[in-house]
Protein backbone atom coordinates (compact mmCIF):
# COMPACT_ATOMS: atom_id res chain seq x y z
CA UNK A 1 0.00 0.00 0.00
CA UNK A 2 2.35 2.54 0.95
CA UNK A 3 4.49 1.77 -2.22
CA UNK A 4 1.40 2.11 -4.55
CA UNK A 5 0.88 5.39 -2.69
CA UNK A 6 4.34 6.70 -2.80
CA UNK A 7 4.38 5.75 -6.49
CA UNK A 8 1.09 7.98 -7.31
CA UNK A 9 2.60 10.70 -5.24
CA UNK A 10 5.85 10.82 -6.93
CA UNK A 11 3.36 11.16 -10.57
CA UNK A 12 0.98 13.38 -8.83
CA UNK A 13 3.92 15.73 -8.08
CA UNK A 14 5.78 15.81 -11.62
CA UNK A 15 2.16 16.62 -12.88
CA UNK A 16 1.37 19.39 -10.16
CA UNK A 17 5.34 20.54 -11.41
CA UNK A 18 3.86 20.38 -14.89
CA UNK A 19 0.84 22.25 -14.48
CA UNK A 20 3.11 25.03 -12.78
CA UNK A 21 5.20 25.18 -15.44
CA UNK A 22 2.28 25.51 -18.09
CA UNK A 23 0.23 28.26 -16.10
CA UNK A 24 3.58 30.24 -15.92
CA UNK A 25 4.25 30.21 -19.51
CA UNK A 26 0.51 31.04 -19.96
CA UNK A 27 1.00 34.11 -17.45
CA UNK A 28 4.16 34.77 -18.51
CA UNK A 29 1.65 35.84 -22.29
CA UNK A 30 1.01 38.90 -20.36
CA UNK A 31 4.39 40.61 -20.10
CA UNK A 32 4.87 43.35 -22.26
CA UNK A 33 7.88 42.34 -23.74
CA UNK A 34 7.00 38.62 -23.98
CA UNK A 35 5.82 38.90 -27.88
CA UNK A 36 9.02 39.81 -28.94
CA UNK A 37 10.94 36.62 -29.31
CA UNK A 38 11.74 33.50 -27.76
CA UNK A 39 14.61 34.82 -25.66
CA UNK A 40 12.32 37.82 -24.48
CA UNK A 41 9.45 34.90 -23.90
CA UNK A 42 11.54 32.59 -22.05
CA UNK A 43 12.55 35.54 -19.77
CA UNK A 44 9.11 36.23 -19.05
CA UNK A 45 8.64 32.85 -18.33
CA UNK A 46 11.33 32.45 -15.83
CA UNK A 47 9.93 35.68 -14.09
CA UNK A 48 6.39 34.41 -14.26
CA UNK A 49 7.83 31.22 -12.41
CA UNK A 50 9.46 33.13 -9.79
CA UNK A 51 6.20 35.26 -9.09
CA UNK A 52 4.72 31.64 -8.92
CA UNK A 53 7.06 29.86 -6.28
CA UNK A 54 6.02 33.06 -3.82
CA UNK A 55 2.52 32.66 -4.66
CA UNK A 56 2.49 36.01 -6.84
CA UNK A 57 0.18 34.94 -9.78
CA UNK A 58 0.38 38.58 -11.45
CA UNK A 59 -2.38 41.25 -11.77
CA UNK A 60 -5.45 41.45 -14.18
CA UNK A 61 -5.11 43.80 -17.13
CA UNK A 62 -8.73 44.40 -16.66
CA UNK A 63 -8.91 45.02 -12.90
CA UNK A 64 -5.65 45.14 -11.49
CA UNK A 65 -6.44 43.32 -9.17
CA UNK A 66 -4.25 40.72 -8.05
CA UNK A 67 -5.07 37.41 -10.18
CA UNK A 68 -5.03 35.04 -6.80
CA UNK A 69 -7.50 38.01 -5.50
CA UNK A 70 -9.70 37.48 -8.53
CA UNK A 71 -9.15 33.52 -7.85
CA UNK A 72 -10.44 33.81 -4.52
CA UNK A 73 -13.38 35.45 -5.26
CA UNK A 74 -14.55 33.48 -8.10
CA UNK A 75 -13.52 29.74 -7.24
CA UNK A 76 -15.82 29.06 -4.37
CA UNK A 77 -18.47 29.36 -6.45
CA UNK A 78 -16.95 27.15 -9.23
CA UNK A 79 -16.05 24.60 -6.12
CA UNK A 80 -19.90 24.61 -4.68
CA UNK A 81 -21.07 24.31 -7.89
CA UNK A 82 -19.11 21.48 -8.90
CA UNK A 83 -19.23 19.41 -4.83
CA UNK A 84 -23.23 20.23 -5.22
CA UNK A 85 -23.24 18.76 -8.71
CA UNK A 86 -20.81 15.75 -7.43
CA UNK A 87 -23.61 15.37 -4.66
CA UNK A 88 -26.09 14.81 -7.26
CA UNK A 89 -24.10 13.02 -9.93
CA UNK A 90 -23.41 10.38 -7.05
CA UNK A 91 -27.00 10.03 -6.24
CA UNK A 92 -28.08 10.03 -9.36
CA UNK A 93 -25.24 8.14 -10.81
CA UNK A 94 -24.92 5.24 -8.83
CA UNK A 95 -28.23 3.73 -8.71
CA UNK A 96 -28.46 4.44 -12.85
CA UNK A 97 -24.95 2.47 -13.37
CA UNK A 98 -25.78 0.11 -10.23
CA UNK A 99 -29.67 -0.58 -12.06
CA UNK A 100 -28.72 -0.75 -15.84
CA UNK A 101 -25.47 -1.76 -15.67
CA UNK A 102 -26.32 -5.37 -17.32
CA UNK A 103 -29.42 -6.99 -17.98
CA UNK A 104 -32.79 -6.24 -19.49
CA UNK A 105 -33.19 -3.34 -17.94
CA UNK A 106 -29.33 -1.97 -19.61
CA UNK A 107 -31.14 -2.77 -23.33
CA UNK A 108 -34.13 -0.91 -22.44
CA UNK A 109 -32.63 2.04 -21.41
CA UNK A 110 -29.64 1.60 -23.50
CA UNK A 111 -31.60 4.33 -26.37
CA UNK A 112 -32.36 6.89 -23.93
CA UNK A 113 -29.05 6.61 -22.34
CA UNK A 114 -27.66 7.05 -26.09
CA UNK A 115 -29.27 9.96 -27.15
CA UNK A 116 -28.81 12.25 -23.79
CA UNK A 117 -25.59 11.23 -23.93
CA UNK A 118 -25.41 12.84 -27.73
CA UNK A 119 -26.80 15.95 -25.97
CA UNK A 120 -24.10 18.74 -25.56
CA UNK A 121 -24.14 20.03 -21.72
CA UNK A 122 -25.52 23.47 -22.73
CA UNK A 123 -28.13 21.83 -24.89
CA UNK A 124 -29.51 19.87 -21.50
CA UNK A 125 -29.09 23.37 -19.67
CA UNK A 126 -30.95 25.04 -21.77
CA UNK A 127 -33.74 22.53 -22.02
CA UNK A 128 -33.91 22.33 -17.80
CA UNK A 129 -34.10 26.45 -18.36
CA UNK A 130 -37.00 25.87 -20.25
CA UNK A 131 -38.59 22.98 -18.23
CA UNK A 132 -38.27 25.28 -15.46
CA UNK A 133 -39.13 29.09 -16.73
CA UNK A 134 -41.94 27.51 -18.75
CA UNK A 135 -43.25 24.27 -16.47
CA UNK A 136 -42.09 25.01 -12.98
CA UNK A 137 -42.38 28.95 -13.52
CA UNK A 138 -38.89 29.50 -11.49
CA UNK A 139 -37.25 32.60 -12.06
CA UNK A 140 -34.13 31.68 -15.27
CA UNK A 141 -31.09 33.83 -15.79
CA UNK A 142 -30.88 34.76 -18.86
CA UNK A 143 -29.93 37.14 -21.28
CA UNK A 144 -26.92 39.79 -20.49
CA UNK A 145 -28.14 39.90 -16.65
CA UNK A 146 -25.35 38.86 -14.66
CA UNK A 147 -26.00 37.23 -11.75
CA UNK A 148 -23.29 36.62 -8.65
CA UNK A 149 -25.14 33.88 -7.04
CA UNK A 150 -24.70 32.51 -3.53
CA UNK A 151 -23.34 29.58 -2.62
CA UNK A 152 -25.67 28.43 0.02
CA UNK A 153 -29.24 30.12 -1.11
CA UNK A 154 -30.61 32.02 1.58
CA UNK A 155 -34.56 31.35 0.59
CA UNK A 156 -36.60 29.91 -1.49
CA UNK A 157 -35.73 31.83 -4.82
CA UNK A 158 -32.42 32.05 -4.73
CA UNK A 159 -32.47 27.78 -3.78
CA UNK A 160 -34.78 27.77 -7.43
CA UNK A 161 -32.02 29.95 -8.83
CA UNK A 162 -28.71 27.54 -7.78
CA UNK A 163 -30.98 24.79 -8.71
CA UNK A 164 -30.31 24.96 -12.38
CA UNK A 165 -26.51 25.27 -12.54
CA UNK A 166 -26.11 22.54 -9.96
CA UNK A 167 -28.46 19.98 -11.92
CA UNK A 168 -26.77 20.69 -15.10
CA UNK A 169 -23.59 19.77 -13.34
CA UNK A 170 -24.79 17.19 -11.41
CA UNK A 171 -26.64 15.27 -14.41
CA UNK A 172 -23.00 15.88 -16.42
CA UNK A 173 -21.37 13.90 -13.57
CA UNK A 174 -24.20 11.30 -13.21
CA UNK A 175 -23.62 10.31 -16.83
CA UNK A 176 -19.59 10.04 -15.75
CA UNK A 177 -20.49 8.01 -12.82
CA UNK A 178 -22.98 5.77 -14.21
CA UNK A 179 -20.27 5.09 -17.01
CA UNK A 180 -17.37 4.19 -14.46
CA UNK A 181 -19.87 1.90 -12.29
CA UNK A 182 -21.04 0.43 -15.76
CA UNK A 183 -17.24 0.02 -16.76
CA UNK A 184 -16.05 -1.95 -13.72
CA UNK A 185 -19.20 -4.19 -13.54
CA UNK A 186 -18.05 -5.28 -16.88
CA UNK A 187 -14.76 -6.01 -16.28
CA UNK A 188 -15.41 -8.30 -13.73
CA UNK A 189 -18.50 -9.76 -15.03
CA UNK A 190 -17.31 -12.56 -16.82
CA UNK A 191 -14.83 -13.48 -14.22
CA UNK A 192 -13.64 -16.76 -13.61
CA UNK A 193 -14.02 -16.36 -9.85
CA UNK A 194 -18.16 -15.77 -9.70
CA UNK A 195 -18.52 -19.24 -10.99
CA UNK A 196 -15.90 -21.00 -9.06
CA UNK A 197 -17.64 -19.01 -5.54
CA UNK A 198 -21.27 -20.15 -7.04
CA UNK A 199 -19.48 -23.66 -7.07
CA UNK A 200 -18.89 -23.02 -3.30
CA UNK A 201 -22.55 -22.69 -2.67
CA UNK A 202 -22.70 -19.08 -2.24
CA UNK A 203 -25.87 -16.95 -3.06
CA UNK A 204 -25.55 -14.15 -5.96
CA UNK A 205 -26.60 -11.64 -3.75
CA UNK A 206 -23.51 -12.38 -1.39
CA UNK A 207 -21.29 -12.86 -4.61
CA UNK A 208 -22.52 -9.12 -5.02
CA UNK A 209 -22.25 -7.75 -2.26
CA UNK A 210 -18.90 -9.17 -0.80
CA UNK A 211 -16.95 -9.57 -3.95
CA UNK A 212 -18.46 -7.60 -6.73
CA UNK A 213 -19.19 -4.44 -5.04
CA UNK A 214 -15.90 -3.55 -3.49
CA UNK A 215 -14.03 -3.70 -6.92
CA UNK A 216 -17.04 -1.76 -9.02
CA UNK A 217 -16.70 1.19 -6.58
CA UNK A 218 -12.95 0.56 -6.41
CA UNK A 219 -13.10 1.22 -10.41
CA UNK A 220 -15.21 4.47 -9.73
CA UNK A 221 -13.01 5.45 -7.26
CA UNK A 222 -10.39 4.93 -10.02
CA UNK A 223 -11.93 7.44 -12.33
CA UNK A 224 -12.88 9.80 -9.74
CA UNK A 225 -10.08 12.27 -11.62
CA UNK A 226 -12.39 11.64 -15.49
CA UNK A 227 -15.81 12.36 -13.02
CA UNK A 228 -14.23 15.36 -11.84
CA UNK A 229 -13.11 16.58 -15.49
CA UNK A 230 -16.83 16.34 -16.50
CA UNK A 231 -17.93 17.88 -13.96
CA UNK A 232 -15.47 21.10 -14.70
CA UNK A 233 -16.60 21.05 -18.40
CA UNK A 234 -20.42 20.99 -17.47
CA UNK A 235 -19.84 23.68 -14.66
CA UNK A 236 -18.28 26.13 -17.73
CA UNK A 237 -21.00 25.99 -20.03
CA UNK A 238 -23.62 26.20 -16.55
CA UNK A 239 -21.83 29.30 -15.48
CA UNK A 240 -22.35 30.78 -18.80
CA UNK A 241 -25.88 29.37 -19.53
CA UNK A 242 -27.17 30.81 -16.00
CA UNK A 243 -24.55 33.76 -15.58
CA UNK A 244 -23.24 32.25 -12.82
CA UNK A 245 -20.00 34.20 -11.99
CA UNK A 246 -17.92 31.41 -10.72
CA UNK A 247 -14.18 30.78 -11.93
CA UNK A 248 -15.00 28.97 -15.24
CA UNK A 249 -17.00 32.00 -16.19
CA UNK A 250 -13.73 34.37 -15.10
CA UNK A 251 -11.53 31.75 -17.52
CA UNK A 252 -13.80 32.07 -20.62
CA UNK A 253 -14.23 35.75 -19.69
CA UNK A 254 -10.69 36.66 -19.26
CA UNK A 255 -9.38 34.83 -22.44
CA UNK A 256 -11.94 36.76 -24.63
CA UNK A 257 -9.79 39.74 -23.18
CA UNK A 258 -6.54 37.94 -23.18
CA UNK A 259 -6.26 38.80 -19.76
CA UNK A 260 -3.50 35.98 -19.50
CA UNK A 261 -2.32 36.54 -15.82
CA UNK A 262 -6.12 35.36 -15.06
CA UNK A 263 -6.16 32.85 -16.95
CA UNK A 264 -3.32 30.73 -16.28
CA UNK A 265 -4.44 30.62 -12.72
CA UNK A 266 -7.83 29.70 -13.01
CA UNK A 267 -6.43 26.92 -15.69
CA UNK A 268 -4.32 25.38 -12.89
CA UNK A 269 -6.28 24.95 -10.20
CA UNK A 270 -8.57 23.07 -12.31
CA UNK A 271 -5.47 21.29 -13.46
CA UNK A 272 -4.69 21.11 -9.98
CA UNK A 273 -7.98 19.80 -8.47
CA UNK A 274 -8.64 17.38 -11.13
CA UNK A 275 -5.04 15.49 -10.32
CA UNK A 276 -5.32 15.35 -6.82
CA UNK A 277 -9.30 14.09 -7.07
CA UNK A 278 -7.11 11.04 -9.56
CA UNK A 279 -4.58 10.54 -6.76
CA UNK A 280 -7.07 10.24 -4.24
CA UNK A 281 -9.38 8.22 -6.05
CA UNK A 282 -6.56 5.61 -7.37
CA UNK A 283 -5.16 5.39 -3.47
CA UNK A 284 -9.04 4.98 -1.97
CA UNK A 285 -9.67 2.40 -4.91
CA UNK A 286 -6.24 0.32 -3.53
CA UNK A 287 -7.31 -1.15 -0.47
CA UNK A 288 -10.94 -1.71 -1.60
CA UNK A 289 -9.41 -4.08 -4.31
CA UNK A 290 -7.38 -5.44 -1.95
CA UNK A 291 -10.32 -6.32 -0.21
CA UNK A 292 -12.27 -7.73 -2.88
CA UNK A 293 -9.02 -10.08 -3.51
CA UNK A 294 -8.30 -11.29 -0.01
CA UNK A 295 -12.15 -12.12 0.88
CA UNK B 1 -23.16 -20.85 -20.73
CA UNK B 2 -25.47 -21.26 -23.98
CA UNK B 3 -27.51 -18.49 -23.16
CA UNK B 4 -25.14 -16.48 -22.00
CA UNK B 5 -23.37 -17.34 -25.83
CA UNK B 6 -26.61 -16.54 -27.45
CA UNK B 7 -27.17 -13.14 -25.39
CA UNK B 8 -23.31 -12.20 -26.52
CA UNK B 9 -23.89 -12.78 -30.06
CA UNK B 10 -27.31 -11.10 -29.96
CA UNK B 11 -25.61 -7.78 -28.62
CA UNK B 12 -22.35 -8.53 -30.93
CA UNK B 13 -25.20 -7.80 -33.96
CA UNK B 14 -26.64 -5.08 -32.29
CA UNK B 15 -23.50 -2.99 -32.05
CA UNK B 16 -23.07 -4.23 -35.81
CA UNK B 17 -26.42 -3.04 -36.67
CA UNK B 18 -26.20 0.09 -34.48
CA UNK B 19 -22.52 1.46 -35.86
CA UNK B 20 -24.61 1.22 -40.03
CA UNK B 21 -27.15 2.83 -38.53
CA UNK B 22 -24.97 5.63 -37.41
CA UNK B 23 -22.96 5.50 -40.83
CA UNK B 24 -25.77 5.55 -42.59
CA UNK B 25 -26.89 8.79 -40.30
CA UNK B 26 -23.77 10.30 -41.31
CA UNK B 27 -24.24 9.89 -44.68
CA UNK B 28 -27.78 11.29 -44.74
CA UNK B 29 -26.49 14.01 -42.98
CA UNK B 30 -23.49 14.24 -45.64
CA UNK B 31 -26.04 14.51 -48.27
CA UNK B 32 -28.34 16.80 -46.78
CA UNK B 33 -25.07 19.25 -46.06
CA UNK B 34 -23.84 19.33 -49.42
CA UNK B 35 -27.08 19.78 -50.87
CA UNK B 36 -28.16 22.42 -48.90
CA UNK B 37 -28.23 25.64 -51.08
CA UNK B 38 -31.06 23.58 -52.93
CA UNK B 39 -32.78 22.27 -50.14
CA UNK B 40 -32.47 25.35 -48.11
CA UNK B 41 -36.11 27.69 -49.25
CA UNK B 42 -33.52 31.00 -48.70
CA UNK B 43 -29.65 32.06 -48.90
CA UNK B 44 -28.02 32.15 -45.56
CA UNK B 45 -28.56 34.83 -43.24
CA UNK B 46 -31.56 36.21 -45.18
CA UNK B 47 -33.62 38.53 -43.64
CA UNK B 48 -37.27 39.21 -42.97
CA UNK B 49 -38.03 36.22 -45.50
CA UNK B 50 -41.59 36.00 -43.12
CA UNK B 51 -42.38 37.66 -39.61
CA UNK B 52 -40.67 37.59 -36.60
CA UNK B 53 -40.58 34.71 -34.10
CA UNK B 54 -43.36 33.09 -36.18
CA UNK B 55 -43.60 29.56 -34.68
CA UNK B 56 -43.75 26.39 -37.34
CA UNK B 57 -46.17 26.43 -39.68
CA UNK B 58 -46.72 24.65 -43.39
CA UNK B 59 -44.98 27.69 -44.58
CA UNK B 60 -41.71 28.18 -42.43
CA UNK B 61 -41.22 24.37 -41.00
CA UNK B 62 -39.12 25.53 -38.24
CA UNK B 63 -40.35 28.66 -38.00
CA UNK B 64 -38.57 31.86 -37.87
CA UNK B 65 -36.00 33.75 -35.42
CA UNK B 66 -36.15 37.16 -34.29
CA UNK B 67 -35.05 38.79 -38.00
CA UNK B 68 -37.98 36.79 -39.55
CA UNK B 69 -35.01 34.22 -41.44
CA UNK B 70 -36.59 30.88 -42.07
CA UNK B 71 -35.04 28.97 -39.36
CA UNK B 72 -35.46 25.74 -41.70
CA UNK B 73 -33.01 27.05 -44.15
CA UNK B 74 -30.87 28.57 -41.25
CA UNK B 75 -30.85 25.45 -39.68
CA UNK B 76 -29.22 23.65 -43.21
CA UNK B 77 -26.70 26.50 -43.62
CA UNK B 78 -25.56 26.11 -39.80
CA UNK B 79 -25.28 22.23 -40.34
CA UNK B 80 -23.03 23.36 -43.66
CA UNK B 81 -20.77 25.36 -41.58
CA UNK B 82 -20.16 22.62 -38.55
CA UNK B 83 -19.51 19.84 -41.31
CA UNK B 84 -17.09 22.12 -42.82
CA UNK B 85 -15.47 22.80 -39.16
CA UNK B 86 -15.50 19.45 -38.07
CA UNK B 87 -14.17 17.43 -40.71
CA UNK B 88 -10.45 19.69 -40.35
CA UNK B 89 -10.70 19.38 -36.80
CA UNK B 90 -11.40 15.86 -36.96
CA UNK B 91 -7.98 14.82 -39.04
CA UNK B 92 -6.08 17.13 -36.68
CA UNK B 93 -7.47 14.96 -33.54
CA UNK B 94 -6.46 11.77 -35.70
CA UNK B 95 -3.25 12.95 -36.53
CA UNK B 96 -1.68 14.76 -33.36
CA UNK B 97 -3.48 12.04 -30.77
CA UNK B 98 -3.88 8.95 -32.35
CA UNK B 99 -1.04 8.92 -34.77
CA UNK B 100 1.56 11.06 -32.56
CA UNK B 101 0.14 8.89 -29.35
CA UNK B 102 1.06 5.74 -31.28
CA UNK B 103 4.21 6.80 -32.46
CA UNK B 104 5.51 8.50 -29.26
CA UNK B 105 5.43 5.10 -27.44
CA UNK B 106 7.81 3.14 -29.89
CA UNK B 107 10.14 5.99 -28.55
CA UNK B 108 13.34 5.10 -26.50
CA UNK B 109 11.56 4.35 -22.68
CA UNK B 110 12.17 7.48 -20.82
CA UNK B 111 11.66 9.74 -23.35
CA UNK B 112 8.07 8.04 -24.09
CA UNK B 113 7.08 8.52 -20.59
CA UNK B 114 8.25 11.96 -20.47
CA UNK B 115 6.27 12.89 -23.38
CA UNK B 116 3.49 11.02 -22.22
CA UNK B 117 3.43 12.84 -18.80
CA UNK B 118 3.71 16.01 -20.90
CA UNK B 119 0.61 14.71 -22.37
CA UNK B 120 -1.09 13.80 -19.67
CA UNK B 121 -1.20 16.83 -18.10
CA UNK B 122 -3.50 18.65 -20.80
CA UNK B 123 -5.73 15.32 -20.89
CA UNK B 124 -5.83 16.23 -17.04
CA UNK B 125 -7.53 19.93 -18.24
CA UNK B 126 -11.05 20.07 -19.75
CA UNK B 127 -10.85 19.57 -23.51
CA UNK B 128 -14.10 22.36 -23.69
CA UNK B 129 -11.16 25.18 -21.84
CA UNK B 130 -7.98 24.27 -23.83
CA UNK B 131 -10.36 24.44 -26.98
CA UNK B 132 -11.19 28.01 -25.65
CA UNK B 133 -7.52 28.90 -24.76
CA UNK B 134 -6.06 27.69 -27.91
CA UNK B 135 -8.63 30.16 -29.32
CA UNK B 136 -7.76 33.07 -27.35
CA UNK B 137 -4.06 32.02 -28.41
CA UNK B 138 -4.77 32.27 -32.06
CA UNK B 139 -7.49 34.05 -33.63
CA UNK B 140 -11.09 32.66 -34.22
CA UNK B 141 -10.07 31.07 -37.62
CA UNK B 142 -8.50 28.92 -35.84
CA UNK B 143 -11.05 27.34 -34.20
CA UNK B 144 -11.31 24.12 -36.20
CA UNK B 145 -7.76 23.23 -35.62
CA UNK B 146 -8.05 24.26 -31.97
CA UNK B 147 -10.89 21.82 -31.23
CA UNK B 148 -8.73 19.39 -32.98
CA UNK B 149 -5.54 19.72 -31.16
CA UNK B 150 -7.87 20.11 -27.73
CA UNK B 151 -9.69 16.72 -28.08
CA UNK B 152 -5.99 15.38 -29.03
CA UNK B 153 -4.39 14.79 -25.47
CA UNK B 154 -7.52 11.82 -24.86
CA UNK B 155 -6.91 10.62 -28.16
CA UNK B 156 -3.00 10.58 -27.53
CA UNK B 157 -3.17 8.84 -24.01
CA UNK B 158 -5.65 6.00 -25.35
CA UNK B 159 -3.39 5.41 -28.40
CA UNK B 160 -0.21 5.76 -26.37
CA UNK B 161 -1.09 2.83 -23.69
CA UNK B 162 -2.80 0.50 -26.39
CA UNK B 163 0.63 0.80 -28.66
CA UNK B 164 2.54 0.03 -25.30
CA UNK B 165 0.65 -3.24 -24.62
CA UNK B 166 1.50 -3.93 -28.51
CA UNK B 167 4.69 -3.69 -28.21
CA UNK B 168 4.87 -6.23 -25.02
CA UNK B 169 2.45 -9.14 -27.24
CA UNK B 170 4.51 -11.68 -28.10
CA UNK B 171 4.32 -11.15 -32.24
CA UNK B 172 6.55 -7.98 -30.94
CA UNK B 173 8.87 -9.89 -28.98
CA UNK B 174 9.14 -12.81 -31.92
CA UNK B 175 9.98 -9.81 -34.11
CA UNK B 176 12.84 -8.34 -32.23
CA UNK B 177 14.04 -11.81 -30.91
CA UNK B 178 14.48 -12.37 -35.33
CA UNK B 179 16.06 -9.14 -35.75
CA UNK B 180 13.49 -7.50 -37.73
CA UNK B 181 14.04 -3.60 -36.83
CA UNK B 182 12.07 -1.26 -34.75
CA UNK B 183 10.97 1.12 -37.74
CA UNK B 184 9.44 -2.23 -39.71
CA UNK B 185 7.74 -3.44 -36.88
CA UNK B 186 6.79 0.09 -36.20
CA UNK B 187 5.12 0.26 -39.61
CA UNK B 188 3.41 -3.16 -39.05
CA UNK B 189 1.60 -2.38 -35.67
CA UNK B 190 0.42 0.87 -37.57
CA UNK B 191 -0.96 -0.51 -40.96
CA UNK B 192 -2.89 -3.23 -38.46
CA UNK B 193 -3.91 -0.65 -36.10
CA UNK B 194 -4.98 1.79 -38.61
CA UNK B 195 -6.19 -0.37 -40.46
CA UNK B 196 -8.70 -2.35 -37.88
CA UNK B 197 -9.78 1.14 -36.03
CA UNK B 198 -9.90 3.79 -37.96
CA UNK B 199 -13.63 4.09 -39.00
CA UNK B 200 -14.39 3.88 -35.30
CA UNK B 201 -11.93 6.57 -34.55
CA UNK B 202 -12.77 8.98 -36.93
CA UNK B 203 -15.98 8.84 -35.79
CA UNK B 204 -15.28 8.99 -32.19
CA UNK B 205 -13.19 11.73 -32.99
CA UNK B 206 -15.69 13.16 -35.02
CA UNK B 207 -18.04 13.00 -31.97
CA UNK B 208 -15.82 14.48 -29.63
CA UNK B 209 -14.86 17.64 -31.96
CA UNK B 210 -18.40 18.17 -32.60
CA UNK B 211 -19.16 18.55 -29.18
CA UNK B 212 -15.86 20.68 -28.84
CA UNK B 213 -16.58 23.08 -31.66
CA UNK B 214 -20.41 23.75 -31.15
CA UNK B 215 -19.51 24.26 -27.31
CA UNK B 216 -17.32 27.04 -28.33
CA UNK B 217 -19.19 28.64 -30.54
CA UNK B 218 -22.24 28.52 -28.19
CA UNK B 219 -19.69 30.36 -25.64
CA UNK B 220 -18.63 33.08 -28.81
CA UNK B 221 -15.28 31.59 -29.39
CA UNK B 222 -15.50 29.89 -32.97
CA UNK B 223 -17.89 31.00 -35.87
CA UNK B 224 -17.65 34.73 -36.96
CA UNK B 225 -21.29 35.88 -38.28
CA UNK B 226 -22.39 35.91 -40.53
CA UNK B 227 -21.27 32.60 -41.16
CA UNK B 228 -23.04 30.76 -38.56
CA UNK B 229 -23.06 27.11 -36.91
CA UNK B 230 -25.25 25.23 -34.69
CA UNK B 231 -23.31 26.46 -31.50
CA UNK B 232 -23.54 29.73 -32.52
CA UNK B 233 -27.28 29.78 -33.96
CA UNK B 234 -28.51 28.08 -30.73
CA UNK B 235 -26.31 30.92 -28.72
CA UNK B 236 -28.36 33.79 -30.81
CA UNK B 237 -31.89 32.41 -29.91
CA UNK B 238 -30.92 32.34 -25.77
CA UNK B 239 -32.44 35.61 -25.15
CA UNK B 240 -35.46 34.46 -26.58
CA UNK B 241 -35.88 30.58 -26.42
CA UNK B 242 -38.14 30.72 -23.26
CA UNK B 243 -40.49 32.55 -25.43
CA UNK B 244 -40.06 30.95 -28.58
CA UNK B 245 -39.03 27.21 -27.94
CA UNK B 246 -38.40 26.91 -31.73
CA UNK B 247 -35.81 28.84 -32.48
CA UNK B 248 -33.05 26.70 -30.35
CA UNK B 249 -35.02 23.46 -30.72
CA UNK B 250 -34.22 22.80 -34.07
CA UNK B 251 -30.99 23.76 -34.09
CA UNK B 252 -30.23 21.58 -31.11
CA UNK B 253 -32.46 18.37 -32.63
CA UNK B 254 -29.69 19.04 -35.29
CA UNK B 255 -26.36 19.44 -33.32
CA UNK B 256 -27.94 16.31 -30.98
CA UNK B 257 -28.58 13.98 -34.04
CA UNK B 258 -25.07 14.69 -35.85
CA UNK B 259 -23.42 13.89 -32.58
CA UNK B 260 -25.64 10.97 -32.03
CA UNK B 261 -24.84 9.40 -35.55
CA UNK B 262 -21.17 9.79 -34.82
CA UNK B 263 -21.58 8.01 -31.86
CA UNK B 264 -23.16 5.09 -32.96
CA UNK B 265 -21.07 4.62 -35.66
CA UNK B 266 -17.74 4.65 -33.47
CA UNK B 267 -20.03 1.82 -31.50
CA UNK B 268 -19.30 4.04 -28.25
CA UNK B 269 -21.31 2.51 -24.96
CA UNK B 270 -24.40 4.20 -23.71
CA UNK B 271 -22.99 7.20 -21.91
CA UNK B 272 -19.45 6.78 -22.90
CA UNK B 273 -17.52 9.80 -23.38
CA UNK B 274 -16.12 10.24 -27.12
Amino acid sequence: MLRFVSREAGKLALSLAGAVLLAAAISALAAPDAGGGAWQFLVAWGRALDGYAHLDFGHSAMTGRAASDELARHLPLTLGLVFEGLAIALIVGIPIGLSFGSGPARRAAAPLIQILSAAPIFCAGLALAFVAGNLLHWPVPSGDATAGLALVPHDVREAEILLLPVLTVGLAGAAATQLSLRRAGAEIAGQPWRTQLRRMGLSAWEIETVYAMPRIFAGLLGDLGEVMLALFSAAAVAEWVFNYAGAADLFVKSVALRDWAVVAPVLLAFGVLTMIAGFTGRCLAFPLLATGAES
Amino acid sequence: MMLTATAQTGTASLHRALRIAGWIGLGLIAVAVSLSDFLANAPANATAIGPLLAPPSVEFRFGTDILGRDLFSETLHALNATARSILPATAVTLLAGALLGFVAARLPRSLALTVRGLVGILASLPALLLAVLAIGLSTRDWAAVAAGLSAAPFTFVRAFDRARLEERATHSEYARATGISAATLLRRDLVYEFSDTILSSAARALAAVTLILSTVSFLGFGAVPPHRDLGLMIAAARPYFLHAWWTAAFPAAALVLLILCARLAAGLDEGERA
